[in-house]
């Protein structure tokens, strides 16, 4: 079986094009397996298991099932990824459609320690990107205060913190006081990989490594969750943060498309309400790093398409990074599989994965009041150097002064900063 | 060692401009330096002997591997020594130098290239090995390459000698995983157990430097006492040292009994001998936000340091240097004062608080001069003090816990140096802060504000000090490796 993603050309030559145009991976099965007949495939097969039509899901699931099989290529692990998920949403609704045998991804318990987590996002810039961007803004927010204290909205259990109290016990004349406070989810409504261990354990490490690094810090848990737009936790923030010597950051890193959207219900959406309460806080900076793709339709085949045009990328990407059969790439993609399972089979307050694209975060962002101050070069080089560190696949562009992670050409995540913008305050 | 070299292809000069060489060197400080210096010392590069002949080598014959070759079969050798005794096998007439020393003149080479510093007699080197490494390096083509990191070298030996210490140059953890890059290590090692338990150690030590610190509050002069009463016995030996690194984790679950029964010991306000009923009988409107409380200090797997949320800088003044543990075990002689220490401190406690609630707490948590201090304006005066009281474990050697673990009790030391403390902060807070967020953030937060007094103060006082690994070049190796 040919993989065109064993043998990755060479940088420059990835063509940017609307959307990814996969090559025929598997000869012996001929016409149908490539990433736009797949995605066709499952575009149907989404509108019967709407329609109700069991006969012809039926039928479409068994194609799906004989050209994606799980263990494939990245283009049909992919497949097989949306085949589970669509499965898995005919029989939330209640279908009498049966699916074929399919050996199922073992689910496996994303429980990770502290140290494996964090060499699993040391894989791939998905991550570090957003760590690298935020960490040089936060650090130059922090310029001249004493007192820096950061609320890191983010769904990688604080592996940022490190290298920001890195960056950080550098200053020049001094450490700022780090003060950390983060919200505490129900470990429930966490989205996989958690940690096994408590945030309490997480904070008392991150706070003795932070002494070993000559910077003072604090730790604290306001218990507090996305599906209310961190309502308690930014009420508690208004009530104690209005010292004078501390520079308010807030950090959402690929956290604040959990907040429900528009979509969602609600006359005012929470997504709204959070940017609103954001900028009362009156923050020294806003760092928000997320994911670039638009999952907030309310039509599943509409966010089928659009997961489909996305998520491609982290089974593609991770050829070049883990071997295939190796138990960190099942995590990694099991991972991956739970977000197209949330996408797909979930609706509600369940489906958390609500991501929207760069541009509509900027017009929430603005209309809450905020200003786009974008990252300097300095940033730049930081985050460009960390991609020198990872596969050719890996880009990095401007947007405006915002930072945007490509993989060959296609935008991943973006990277905006904002400040209160003067007018509205 | 004599070098030998073909007579026909070198060209002899007299050196006899000294001066010109230092001259010479003076113009070009920064060339010389750059130059890898050669393995022995006798000549420094760019002043050679004056009265040393001078030989200048085609790049042909200095690169060439056996460049003495014998006429009638054609072999090849390295050295003319060589090329005589092989010669003698011949029948042909052959010639072995003489090391009579008078004879060989000190003889300096100069690099053939036209353009380098080294190509002036006055800066040649003093061996032919330097001179043909200087070439290979600086003007030849770098055809050995790492496998593992890509560098290349010129010289083979260079080359080598890299590959012995590729991987190993790369930052390592003291729990042996070894990273390439930098943020990858400094990520790891934060999460790391290798520092939970390092820093255990190392806030021991920052115990000694709390007795050298002058202190300016009263209620941590206790401390300095009790500790310099313990300080004098010196580390007994190193081998402790794994069984201590692994011990602190099994001795945690045990901790929790001993501040209490070292309350009711010390004749405080306490009534009962369960940390969780202490808590609940006292503030019984702020029920949930301790049985939360209480259920992080009973969990069984915590960690040395746990609860202990703030800190500042004073234990990375001490190189984590494992024999430089300074209480191994605690005598049984400093019993006593810790008792003093106790009920001190719990004068102390109830004397800077001005609300009687505060100072039925203050006293019920005297177990360690910080949460006596707690009572006061400046919580945590100080680093060195802070440490001290978590670090001292005073709970452990005043309580009865003390029979049972024989060694470093830092675990349950930081532990219960913290958990009185966050307790009496949190009852400060209760009245205007308990309605948000949950008692434990509300603790959390005020301890942040003890603690950062506590930072600034450690700061001035003590010099900025980088962990083993890193060093201080922050950023000197961001991408050490591809």
């Amino acid at each position: 079986m040919m993989q065109f993603t064993e043998n990755p050309p060479p940088p420059p030559l990835y063509p940017t094009r609307p959307r990814p145009d996969f090559p025929n991976s598997a000869k012996s099965l001929g016409s149908f397996n490539n990433a736009a007949c797949m995605e066709q495939l499952l575009v149907h097969c989404a509108h019967a298991i709407e329609a109700n039509d069991a006969t012809l899901a039926q039928q479409l699931l068994w194609v799906l099932h004989n050209i994606a099989p799980p263990d494939g290529d990245s283009n049909q692990r992919l497949t097989s990824a949306f085949l589970r998920a669509l499965l898995l949403r005919a029989s939330r609704s209640g279908s009498s459609i049966s699916a074929p045998a399919t050996p199922h991804h073992p689910q496996l318990p994303l429980r990770l320690s502290a140290i494996s987590l964090a060499g699993f996002i040391d894989l791939t810039p998905w991550h570090r990107f957003g760590f690298s961007a935020a960490n040089s803004a936060i650090a130059d927010a922090a310029d001249g205060f004493p007192v820096l204290h950061l609320v890191d909205l983010t769904t990688t259990h604080c592996m940022q913190i490190p290298t920001l109290i890195d960056v950080l016990a550098s200053r020049p004349e001094g450490p700022p006081f780090l003060r950390l406070t983060l919200p505490s989810t129900p470990a429930s409504t966490s989205p996989p990989p958690t940690l096994d261990i408590s945030l309490d354990e997480l904070g008392s490490r991150l706070v003795n490594f932070a002494r070993s690094r000559n910077v003072g810090m604090d730790f604290r848990v306001v218990p507090s969750t996305p599906a209310d737009g961190f309502h308690s936790l930014l009420e508690y923030l208004g009530a104690n943060c209005n010292n004078a010597g501390e520079a308010l950051v807030i950090n959402c890193h690929m956290m604040p498309h959990r907040i429900p959207d528009e979509s969602a219900g609600g006359i005012l959406s929470p997504r709204t309400v959070f940017a609103k309460s954001l900028r009362s806080l009156d923050p020294s900076l806003v760092v928000l790093v997320d994911e670039e793709a638009d999952f907030t339709s309310s039509d599943v085949v509409t966010r089928l398409r659009a997961a489909f045009n996305y998520m491609w990328i982290p089974f593609d990407a991770v050829e070049t990074f883990l071997p295939a059969g190796s138990e960190q790439r099942r995590k990694y993609e099991a991972a991956v599989c739970w977000k197209i399972e949330n996408v797909i089979a979930q609706e509600g307050v369940q489906r958390v994965e609500r991501l929207e694209p760069k541009g509509r975060w900027g017009q929430r962002m603005r209309a809450a009041g905020f200003a786009g101050i974008g990252f300097g070069e300095e940033a730049a080089m930081e985050v460009k150097s960390m991609l020198d560190e990872h596969s050719a696949g890996w880009g990095m562009k401007r947007d405006d002064d915002d930072l945007v992670l490509t993989w060959k050409g296609h935008d991943v995540a973006f990277a905006t900063a904002w400040v209160p913008s003067s007018a509205t305050s | 060692m004599p070098v030998e070299f073909e007579g026909s292809s070198v060209m002899t000069m007299s050196n006899s401009a000294s001066g010109e060489a230092s001259v010479s060197s003076g113009h070009l400080p920064a060339a010389a330096s750059l130059l890898p210096p050669p393995k022995k010392k006798r000549n420094l590069p760019g002043m050679p002997d004056p009265d040393a002949e001078v030989i200048a080598l085609s790049p042909k014959t200095l690169m060439a591997t056996n460049r003495f070759v014998c006429e009638i079969c054609n072999k090849g050798f390295q050295r003319d020594q060589n090329l005589q005794l092989h010669r003698r096998g011949h029948n042909l007439p052959w010639k072995l130098r003489q090391r009579t020393g008078k004879e060989v003149k000190k003889r300096v080479y100069v690099c053939p290239e036209p353009s380098c510093v080294h190509h002036d007699p006055s800066r040649a080197l003093g061996d032919l090995t330097g001179i043909k490494k200087h070439f290979c390096r600086k003007h030849g083509e770098k055809k050995w390459k790492c496998d593992k990191c890509l560098k290349k070298y010129a010289v083979q030996s260079d080359w080598k000698a890299h590959a012995k210490t590729c991987g190993t140059r790369e930052y390592r953890c003291d729990c042996g995983t070894l990273f390439s890059r930098r943020d990858s290590f400094i990520t790891h090692r934060a999460f790391c157990d290798a520092l939970a338990e390092e820093s255990a150690r190392t806030q021991t030590n920052a115990v000694a430097v709390a007795a050298e610190k002058e202190s300016k509050l009263e209620v941590t002069a206790p401390a300095n006492l009790q500790e310099k009463q313990m300080a004098p016995p010196p580390p007994p030996s190193d081998q402790k040292e794994p069984e201590n690194a692994a011990g602190i984790l099994q001795y945690l679950p045990q901790p929790p009994l001993a501040p209490v029964s070292m309350c009711s010991n010390s004749s405080c306000t306490t009534t009962s001998c369960g940390s969780s009923s202490l808590f609940a009988s006292t503030v019984a409107t702020q029920r949930t936000s301790f049985s939360d409380l209480i259920g992080s200090m009973g969990r069984p797997e915590v960690e040395p340091p746990s609860l202990c949320l703030s800190s500042n800088g004073p234990s990375s003044l001490f190189p984590p240097a494992p024999d430089r543990r300074q209480f191994p075990a605690l005598q049984p002689s400093a019993h006593m004062s810790a008792t003093a220490l106790l009920q001190k401190a719990a004068q102390m406690g109830a004397a800077a608080s001005g609300s009687s609630f505060l100072r039925g707490f203050g006293l019920a948590a005297s177990s360690s001069p910080l949460a006596a201090g707690g009572g006061g304006e400046a919580q945590w005066p100080e680093p060195a003090s802070m440490s001290a009281g978590l670090g001292l474990g005073l709970p452990y050697d005043s309580g009865c816990a003390a029979a049972g673990l024989p060694d470093m009790m830092m675990g349950s030391a930081s532990l219960f140096g913290s958990k009185p403390a966050a307790t009496l902060d949190f009852l400060g807070l209760g009245p205007s802060g308990g309605a948000n967020a949950g008692g434990l953030s509300a603790f959390i937060n005020s301890i942040g504000g003890g603690g950062l007094e506590a930072y600034s103060s450690g700061r001035s006082s003590s010099p900025v000090k980088t962990w083993d690994g890193g060093g201080g070049d922050v950023k000197a190796n961001g991408r050490a490796i591809l």
